[in-house]
C-alpha cells in the first residue's frame, strides 16, 4: 500500500489566537504526539508543525479522510469541537504539496515573506526525523520545499525590504551612517515601541542612552537594553552628541522644537543626525527636517516605507508561485517515476521480451512444428512468471516499509527500465497501486498492516 | 579607417557599454550586472591603452605633449583609479556616475586642433611636472565628483522618502561623505602644485598671456576645493554642502580644461 500526501491543521487565517494557543504543541511534547498520531490516524509518515501562527500535521496516509478524522479527534482532545469546527483545513495530494511549499516559502505567513517560518519547518522536520516518522515521500517533499523556499528568498523580492517599523528605522539609520557600531542612539521616552527599536539598534553595535521624564523608567529601559540613563534636563546636550534619536513620549506638544534643534545643530557643528518620531501626537517639530544634515522620519513616513516594501513583496508573489508550480511538477514527475505499477509492467515486459526474443531466434533455426512451438512459448511464459514471482512479491511487500521507493529505483537501475514521470501504464490485470497517480507514494515507514495489494 | 581611429571608436563604445551596464546595475541591482559592467570597463581600459600606444607609435606624439593627450591620459587614470578602488570599497554602483565622466573626457580629447602643442617658449622641465600633478589631482577630483553626485542623489531620495531600489543600492550617506572627503584631500595638494606651477609658467611667459578664462576657472576650482577642505576642518561643511562644493569645483576645473581645448581647437 502506498500513501498520499496530506496536510491537516489550522492557522491564523482560519483560527483565532484563543484556539491556536491551546493547540500549540510544546517542543518536548512533539515526538510523543507524533507517535500517537501515526498510530491512531493510520499514517505512514508524519511531521507536526507548531508555531504561534499555525498547528499543522503534514503526513502520508492511505486514507486521508480517515486520518483527518483521527487528527481532528487529537485536536478535540484539547479544544472543544465547536471551537475547532470550521477552523481546520485539509489538503490532499498536490494541494497538500503546494500548501507545504507555500508555507515553507513564507507565502502563507502573516507577514508575507518573513524568514522565521523556514527555520521552524526545518526544526519540525528534524524532530520528526529523530522520532522516526519520516520516510521517503515526506523526506522528498520537505527537501523540495526547502529548496524552493531558498530560491523564492534569493531570486524573488518576496522577502526583500523590511516591513516592520523598527527594522525599517534601523535600516535607514544604516543607510545614513553606514556601520552602526559605536554610534550613539538616544531614546527619548521609555515606551514599548522605543524598546523594540532600541534593541535592534544595539544588536547592530550602537551605544544606547535613555532620557525620560521618570528617571526610574529611564533606568529600567537602559538596564534592559544595556544602555545608560540620562536626566531629561540633559536633552539638549544629549541631542548634540547623538547620531540616531528615537522619540516616543506621551507629551501633547513638541519635546524637540525647531528652536531647540537649531541650537543643537550649532552645538554639533551640523553633523548628520537621524530623528525618528514614533510618538502620536508627534514629539518633534516637523520643520526640523529642513535643517542641514537633519533627517526626520515620523510614524507616517515609516509606515509609508513599510507599505511600499510590502507592495513590492506582493508583486513578487506571482514569480514565487511560478517557482512553486515548477517544483510541484518536478515532485510529481518523481512520484510517477517511482510508482510501483509502471515499474512492474516494465519489468515484466523486459523479461518476457528477452525470453521470447531468444526463443524466436532458436525456433527460426530449428523449424519446429506449430504444436511444439505453442508449447515452447507457453514454457517461456511460465519461465518468465516463475522468474518474476519472487522479485515482484518482494517489491510489493516493500511498499509497506521504508525500502519501497529505494527498491523500485534499484530495480529500475538493475534492469535499465525507462519509467518516465508521465507514464500512466496500468492494465486491468494490474491493480492500481494508488488512486491518485500524481501524489501516490510507493513508500511508507509504517504499515497499517493491510499488506500489499495484488 | 586607420588603426588608431578604429581603436578610438572601440574604446568609446566599450566605455558606453560599461556605463550602460553600471547604470542598469544602479537601476535594478543584481550582482551579475555589476560583474559585466566591471569587465566591460576593463575591456575599455585595455582598448584605451592600445589606442594611446597606437597613436604614439603612428604619430610620434608623446603622451601628455598636448592638452588633448593629457585629457586622454586623465580619462584613463580615472577609469583605472575607479576600477581599483571599486574592488577595495565594493562600490560598483558609482560606476554609473564615473564612467560618463571618463567617456566625456575621452571624447573631448578627440577634439584635436591644429595648434594643440604647447608653445615652445613655455616648455621647460616644469611642464611635465605641471601636467602630471594636474592629471593625478583632477583624476581624484573626478572620482570625488562622482561620489558627490551619488551623495546628493542619495540625500534627495532620503528627504523625499523614496528609500526603495536606488536608495538601497547606493552606499550610505556617511560612507559617501567620507570617501568624497578623502578623494578631495588626495587631489587638493596635487592640484595646488598644478596651479602653482601653472602660475610660475604664466608669469615667466610674461606679456604673451593675459589672465585667460581657463586660468580663471582653474583658480575658481582651487578656491572651491579649498573651501570644502577648510570648512570641513572648521566644522559645518559636511554632507550636502561639501558635495555641492566638490561638484562645483570639479565643473570649474573642467571648464578650465574646456577653455584650453576649445582655444587650441579654434586656434
Amino acid at each position: 500500500m502506498s500513501g498520499k500526501l496530506m496536510v491537516f491543521g489550522l492557522s491564523y487565517r482560519t483560527a483565532p489566537l484563543a484556539v491556536r494557543e491551546r493547540l500549540a504543541v510544546g517542543e518536548e511534547q512533539v515526538p510523543a504526539d507524533l507517535r500517537g498520531l501515526v498510530q491512531d490516524a493510520g499514517l505512514h509518515e508524519g511531521v507536526l508543525l507548531s508555531t504561534c501562527n499555525r498547528v499543522e500535521l503534514v503526513a502520508t496516509s492511505d486514507d486521508p479522510e480517515k486520518s483527518a478524522q483521527a487528527a481532528l479527534a487529537y485536536f478535540n482532545a484539547r479544544v472543544a469541537p465547536e471551537q475547532v469546527d470550521g477552523c481546520v483545513y485539509r489538503y490532499v495530494g498536490q494541494d497538500a504539496a503546494r500548501h507545504l511549499f507555500r508555507v515553507t516559502s513564507g507565502l502563507d505567513s502573516m507577514v508575507l515573506g518573513e524568514p522565521q517560518i523556514l527555520g521552524q519547518v526545518k526544526e519540525a522536520f528534524a524532530v520528526a526525523q529523530r522520532t522516526g516518522t519520516v520516510g521517503t515521500l515526506l523526506g522528498r517533499s520537505f527537501e523540495r520545499g526547502f529548496s524552493v523556499a531558498k530560491r523564492v528568498r534569493t531570486e524573488t523580492g518576496v522577502a526583500a525590504g523590511n516591513v516592520s517599523v523598527s527594522s525599517i528605522a534601523c535600516d535607514l539609520a544604516e543607510k545614513i551612517f553606514g556601520e552602526l557600531t559605536g554610534r550613539r542612539v538616544l531614546i527619548v521616552g521609555a515606551g514599548k515601541m522605543s524598546e523594540v527599536a532600541a534593541r535592534s539598534l544595539t544588536s547592530r553595535g550602537a551605544r544606547l542612552f535613555v532620557v525620560n521624564r521618570s528617571p526610574e523608567r529611564a533606568q529600567a529601559l537602559a538596564e534592559a537594553c544595556g544602555g545608560q540613563a540620562r536626566p531629561l534636563e540633559a536633552l539638549a546636550t544629549e541631542l548634540a552628541e547623538a547620531d540616531v534619536v528615537i522619540s516616543s513620549t506621551a507629551k501633547q506638544d513638541y519635546i524637540i522644537t525647531y528652536e531647540l534643534m537649531q541650537g543643537v545643530c550649532k552645538m554639533r557643528r551640523h553633523k548628520p543626525i537621524f530623528l525618528i518620531d514614533i510618538a502620536v501626537p508627534r514629539d518633534i517639530d516637523p520643520r526640523v527636517d529642513s535643517l542641514r544634515n537633519v533627517f526626520l522620519y515620523d510614524m507616517d513616513d515609516l509606515q509609508k516605507v513599510s507599505r511600499e516594501n510590502m507592495a513590492a513583496r506582493e508583486r513578487a508573489v506571482v514569480t514565487a508561485e511560478q517557482m512553486i508550480d515548477a517544483e510541484l511538477a518536478e515532485l510529481e514527475r518523481w512520484l510517477r517515476s517511482v510508482e510501483l505499477t509502471p515499474t512492474i509492467v516494465a519489468l515484466r515486459e523486459r523479461v518476457r521480451g528477452l525470453l521470447h526474443a531468444e526463443l524466436e531466434k532458436t525456433l527460426s533455426k530449428l523449424g519446429v512444428p506449430d504444436k511444439d512451438r505453442r508449447q515452447l512459448e507457453a514454457m517461456c511464459e511460465a519461465m518468465a512468471n516463475k522468474l518474476l514471482h519472487q522479485p515482484l512479491t518482494a517489491l510489493k511487500q516493500a511498499q509497506t516499509d521504508h525500502a519501497g521507493v529505494e527498491l523500485v529505483e534499484a530495480v529500475q537501475r538493475l534492469f535499465q527500465l525507462q519509467v518516465d514521470g508521465n507514464a500512466q501504464a496500468r492494465t486491468a490485470s494490474e491493480p492500481a497501486v494508488a488512486a491518485d497517480p500524481a501524489l501516490a507514494a510507493a513508500s511508507s515507514p509504517r504499515s497499517d498492516g493491510s499488506g500489499p495489494s495484488g | 579607417m586607420t588603426l588608431p581611429t578604429l581603436l578610438f571608436v572601440a574604446t568609446a563604445l566599450a566605455y558606453v557599454a560599461a556605463g550602460a551596464l553600471f547604470f542598469a546595475h544602479l537601476r535594478s541591482g543584481g550582482e551579475k550586472l555589476s560583474g559585466f559592467a566591471a569587465r566591460a570597463l576593463g575591456v575599455a581600459i585595455a582598448l584605451h591603452v592600445s589606442f594611446l600606444a597606437a597613436d604614439y607609435a603612428l604619430s610620434g606624439r608623446a603622451p601628455l605633449a598636448t592638452v588633448h593627450q593629457t585629457l586622454d591620459v586623465l580619462s584613463l587614470v580615472i577609469a583605472v583609479g575607479f576600477l581599483a578602488s571599486m574592488r577595495r570599497h565594493r562600490l560598483p554602483v558609482l560606476g554609473a556616475f564615473i564612467t560618463p565622466v571618463t567617456l566625456l573626457l575621452f571624447l573631448a580629447a578627440a577634439l584635436r586642433g591644429q595648434s594643440a602643442r604647447v608653445p615652445e617658449g613655455v616648455r621647460s622641465l616644469l611642464l611635465p611636472f605641471h601636467i602630471i600633478v594636474n592629471v593625478l589631482g583632477l583624476a581624484a577630483f573626478a572620482l570625488a565628483f562622482a561620489v558627490a553626485v551619488a551623495y546628493v542623489i542619495q540625500e534627495q531620495l532620503l528627504r523625499k522618502r523614496q528609500v526603495g531600489g536606488v536608495f538601497q543600492r547606493l552606499p550610505a550617506l556617511d560612507v559617501l561623505d567620507a570617501l568624497g572627503f578623502r578623494l578631495v584631500t588626495i587631489g587638493f595638494p596635487l592640484f595646488t602644485l598644478g596651479v602653482v606651477t601653472g602660475s610660475i609658467w604664466a608669469a615667466r611667459l610674461g606679456n604673451g598671456l593675459s589672465f585667460s578664462t581657463g586660468q580663471g576657472f582653474g583658480v575658481l576650482a582651487w578656491i572651491f576645493f579649498a573651501c570644502v577642505l577648510l570648512s570641513r576642518a572648521a566644522g559645518g561643511w559636511s554632507g550636502r554642502r561639501a558635495a555641492i562644493g566638490t561638484m562645483l569645483g570639479f565643473l570649474c576645473a573642467m571648464a578650465a580644461i574646456g577653455g584650453y581645448v576649445l582655444r587650441s581647437v579654434g586656434g
